[in-house]
């Protein structure tokens, strides 16, 4: 699209299409990679403080200059990550070489180009494909091919276990979110990110923003759904158990130190932000001003949106510190037993609604 | 071309994995190995190795005299110091027939109960991590401090006191000790109902462990669980009360035992739950006998001078944290023992644990392991 | 069903229970926090109000510390020690007398006359563990843990972290080389082979 526009304007261009997609490729994806680690240094700083003050503690802080973390421990998440960087990276003499070294990258890979159909703002989106949120759907459970394939090629069996683990979960936990999606796709009738928003103008119940979480109960519900589902996928607490790491150790990533190790920890945080942007924009009005018709500029919109993700990460965040883990049997029941039945009940719900009242 | 290659393969075979939790591990409390057979999640054999932590306290106590094997007793039990030492004075007492002052025996049982509240709120709130919940674990350790700020007062020490001695206490206490205790008692007990609404009611936490790992009465007492362990069971037997030995027959405590509330009698929960209940015991104990204590006279009256007991032998028996707390005692007449040997209550109950264990999850394994809330130091010893 | 939907409103109150708690926690954490940043703020030290007479009691756990002048080499702290970190070897000298050259005092500040030179008396904090032992038996009162009602004699030190592994090996001896332990200890010597 921008490629054909660019090849239309520039008069040179034509000559080389090739180079114009590269270019352009490179223009888009350098600022998201910019603000997926500017973001995840901000959500690591974040979850620091979050847990430290839910258990009675103040994190990281520092007085004065030198080896402190610098005013109210901000610097910290920079030591965290310079520290990550700096490690040796070992790779284990009996591992799958390859594959080992190519398994994180396919994990971020599928956080990074999930962000590719994320309304930031009225203007801002990489890529407004008429099939937006199906397209996050497909790619974002793509990092589960780089966790088995972590799993498998650390050749330790706590890797083993933590990567069928997280093969099951990840499965299992499309199904309701995509359910949940249905529900979204019934009221807007179209699968485009934008589309999605643009159809949550105005107000609702006479004074809620119209937007698709409180349109009907069941939307309501399938929020919470498509959400808790969400924090399935990206292995957080209460559903860590590939990780979980006072049973497996590490899970899948035991073996990986280093940068290695960074990329999985930056890819469960750009993973997080991913489902809490997918929930943000098909739920709660995306970019939409909580007051229609109040600071509703593109400007603000960029805000609001990263503003209501951040409120869903620190929802993440306040549920992985309060709560214990689930068996793996149990996350299964839960999903199938739980999630997919009232799943199924929402759409049906949704059906009904938009039928009879609109 | 299928056929054959299914020929030389042959049949599909599932196959047994060993898996070895530890001696490196984040839970298995100490360094112990668990050589698990497993059927993918499902565990049908626990065989615990134990041994890394072996200092020869048993074999090192007939080569030192008796006021030195006190330190070593801290250090079998480094969660239960001041009852460790508890039970070694009250067997020493008894076999060379020493009768304490009664406020020695007063601030023995407030130590004791103390320090059982704290190893308690350790093995809770490490019960917490094993199940994945982080944040009780800090409130409890939180709350820990504040004991251990007690014992640094009244001896110096935080955690291995050396501080009950054969006929009497190290220090006295400090004078205004009842009411930095008081104020912690205050303090501390209603922080109990906040950690059973965050973590003991908790919808997930119950899944995890009610119905897990159930031990009935019977394997209980056929291996010889006690303490907490065996009381989650159904056993109300406690040497506090049933073989009362310092003054613990003075005061008026419940001894809780499991119900089987949230599933059956016996599981994680109901061990879990135990330990809840009995440090709100000990906190009631505390009570009585601050407000009992006798005043004045000197600690250190019925020290004596060389600790030179009689030719016999001498099996007593305390309650620790932990359970039944055993030491047995031969003396020859001199100065240092002829034999020592400690029972310990951690290693009978990490010895049920394959019997308890098979069957479950691989998860479920490290939720009994921490629900039998064993020492490693005090089983190598 | 009545079943299948009272463990769903279980799970959810019980887990909305617990996120109050700890948001309660986290809005409440000027007052609850608990942390002290500590090279620059310390835990304070209780106060050690203690029954009966304070200079009996030693109510620290700390570096060992001992008054050289005031040790006799009665080896009786060396005895009790469990764990054998304190070497203490010594030689005979005039009983009560000054012996300037290697810093030898005669009369301890309790005013008993010593009759021993110490020539080494090493305290390896590495092995120490700490039980207070071998402050009860000491006739002088010469080895202490540092701080607590010694406060004022020695500073609390409780960082005492070194580089090198032997740096915690405390040598409290005064210096002294061999030719002047001999030239102390030999008049001794000489005087008992004339007698």
């Amino acid at each position: 699209m921008i490629v054909d526009y660019l090849i239309d304007i520039i008069p040179f261009a034509a000559d080389w299409p090739g180079l114009v997609f590269v270019s352009v490729v490179i223009f888009c994806a350098v600022p998201v990679f910019l603000f997926i680690a500017v973001y995840a240094l901000v959500a690591i700083y974040g979850e620091l403080k979050v847990s430290s003050f839910m258990q009675d503690k103040i994190g990281p802080m520092g007085q004065g200059v030198g080896l402190h973390a610098g005013k109210w421990g901000l610097l910290q998440p920079i030591a965290d990550a310079l520290k990550l960087i700096l490690k040796e990276d070992i790779i284990p003499t009996t591992a799958d070489r390859k594959l080992f070294i190519l398994a994180p990258f396919i994990v971020f890979i599928g956080a990074f180009i999930s962000m590719a159909a994320l309304p930031f703002s009225q203007t801002i989106i990489v890529a407004d494909m008429n099939i937006g949120i199906f397209y996050i759907l497909a790619v974002s459970s793509l990092g589960v091919i780089g966790i088995i394939l972590a799993g498998w090629s650390s050749n330790n069996k706590w890797s083993l276990y933590g990567a069928m683990r997280s093969a099951a979960q990840i499965v299992s936990y499309e199904i309701p979110a995509g359910l949940s999606i249905i529900g979204v796709v019934m009221i807007t009738g179209t699968l485009s990110m934008q589309g999605i928003i643009e159809h949550q103008s105005g107000f609702v119940w006479g004074i809620l923003p119209n937007w698709i979480i409180f349109q009907n109960p069941f939307t309501f519900l399938s929020f919470f759904l498509f959400f808790i589902s969400g924090v399935a996928e990206c292995n957080r607490t209460p559903f860590d158990i590939p990780e979980a790491e006072s049973e497996l150790v590490a899970g899948a990533f035991t073996e990986y130190s280093g940068m290695r190790y960074a990329f999985f920890f930056l890819s469960e945080y750009a993973n997080m932000f991913v489902v809490s942007g997918v929930a943000a924009a098909a739920f709660l009005g995306g970019w939409r001003s909580p007051i229609p018709g109040v600071l509703d500029t593109p400007g603000w919109g960029i805000m609001w949106f990263i503003g209501k993700s951040m409120f869903l990460i620190f929802m993440m965040m306040w549920f992985r510190w309060t709560w214990p883990r689930l068996r793996v049997d149990q996350l299964m029941s839960v999903c199938w037993k739980g999630f997919i039945p009232i799943a199924f009940f929402n759409i049906f719900g949704i059906g009904i609604w938009k039928l009879l009242i609109g | 071309m299928g056929v054959a290659a299914a020929k030389e393969i042959g049949p599909v075979q599932a196959e047994e994995m060993v898996l070895n939790i530890g001696p490196q591990h984040p839970s298995t409390h100490g360094v112990l190995r668990l050589k698990v057979k497993t059927d993918g999640e499902i565990v049908s054999e626990v065989i615990p190795y134990i041994g890394y932590l072996h200092r020869c306290f048993e074999k090192h106590a007939e080569s030192i005299t008796y006021e030195q094997v006190i330190p070593f007793t801290d250090r079998c039990d480094y969660l239960g110091s001041m009852n460790n030492n508890f039970g070694f004075a009250v067997a020493m007492e008894e076999l060379m027939d020493i009768k304490v002052p009664e406020r020695v025996e007063y601030i023995r049982i407030i130590m004791a109960e103390l320090n059982r509240i704290a190893s308690h709120l350790l093995a809770l709130g490490v019960y917490g991590l094993d199940v994945g919940a982080f944040t009780p674990f800090l409130h409890m350790f939180r709350d820990r401090e504040r004991i251990l700020d007690i014992f640094e007062l009244t001896c110096g020490a935080r955690l291995l006191y050396n501080y009950m001695w054969v006929g009497g206490v190290s220090h006295d206490l400090p004078r205004n000790f009842d009411s930095i205790c008081i104020d912690f008692l205050d303090y501390f007990e209603p922080k109990i109902p906040e950690f059973n609404e965050l973590l003991t009611t908790n919808k997930i936490f119950i899944e995890r462990t009610a119905d897990v790992g159930v031990m009935p009465a019977e394997v209980a007492i056929s291996y010889g669980v006690s303490g907490p362990n065996l009381r989650g069971s159904g056993v109300k037997w406690d040497v506090r009360r049933d073989e009362p030995y310092s003054i613990y027959d003075k005061f008026d405590f419940e001894i809780p035992v499991g119900s089987g509330d949230v599933g059956t009698l016996g599981d994680c929960w109901d061990r879990y739950w135990v330990r809840m209940l009995e440090m709100m015991e000990s906190c009631k104990i505390i009570r009585q006998a601050l407000k009992t204590i006798p005043e004045g006279g000197d600690v250190h009256q019925m020290v004596p001078k060389k600790i030179r007991p009689p030719k016999g032998s001498i099996y007593r028996r305390t309650e620790s944290p932990r359970g039944d707390l055993g030491y047995y005692i031969i003396s020859d007449g001199s100065e240092i023992p002829f034999r020592m040997k400690m029972r310990s209550p951690a290693l009978t109950a990490l010895s049920v644990l394959d019997e308890i264990s098979a069957g479950w999850m691989i998860s479920d394994v490290i939720a009994i392991l921490g629900s039998l809330d064993i020492v490693l130091g005090e089983i190598d010893r | 069903m009545r079943a299948y939907l009272r463990t769903i409103w279980e799970s959810v109150s019980t887990l909305v229970t617990g996120m109050t708690i700890t948001w309660r926690h986290m809005v409440n954490i000027r007052k609850g926090n608990v942390t002290l940043q500590y090279p620059e703020e310390r835990w304070p030290r209780p106060e050690r109000d203690i029954g009966f007479d304070q200079d009996d009691y030693n109510v620290i756990r700390s570096r060992l510390h001992v008054d050289m002048d005031d040790c006799i080499g009665c080896l009786k702290c060396e005895r009790v020690c469990p764990v054998d970190c304190i070497k203490i070897e010594t030689e005979k000298v005039d009983k009560g007398e000054d012996i300037p050259d290697v810093g030898h005092t005669g009369i301890t500040s309790n005013g008993t006359k010593k009759a021993l030179l110490l020539t080494r008396f090493d305290i390896d904090m590495t092995e120490c563990c700490y039980c207070n032992l071998c402050t009860y038996p000491c006739p002088e009162e010469c080895i202490y843990m540092t701080g607590g009602p010694n406060s004022e004699k020695h500073p609390i030190d409780y960082e005492f972290s070194q580089f090198d592994r032997n740096d915690m090996v405390y040598r409290f001896a005064k210096e002294a080389s061999e030719e002047q332990v001999e030239k102390a200890t030999c008049v001794k010597n000489g005087e008992k082979k004339n007698g």
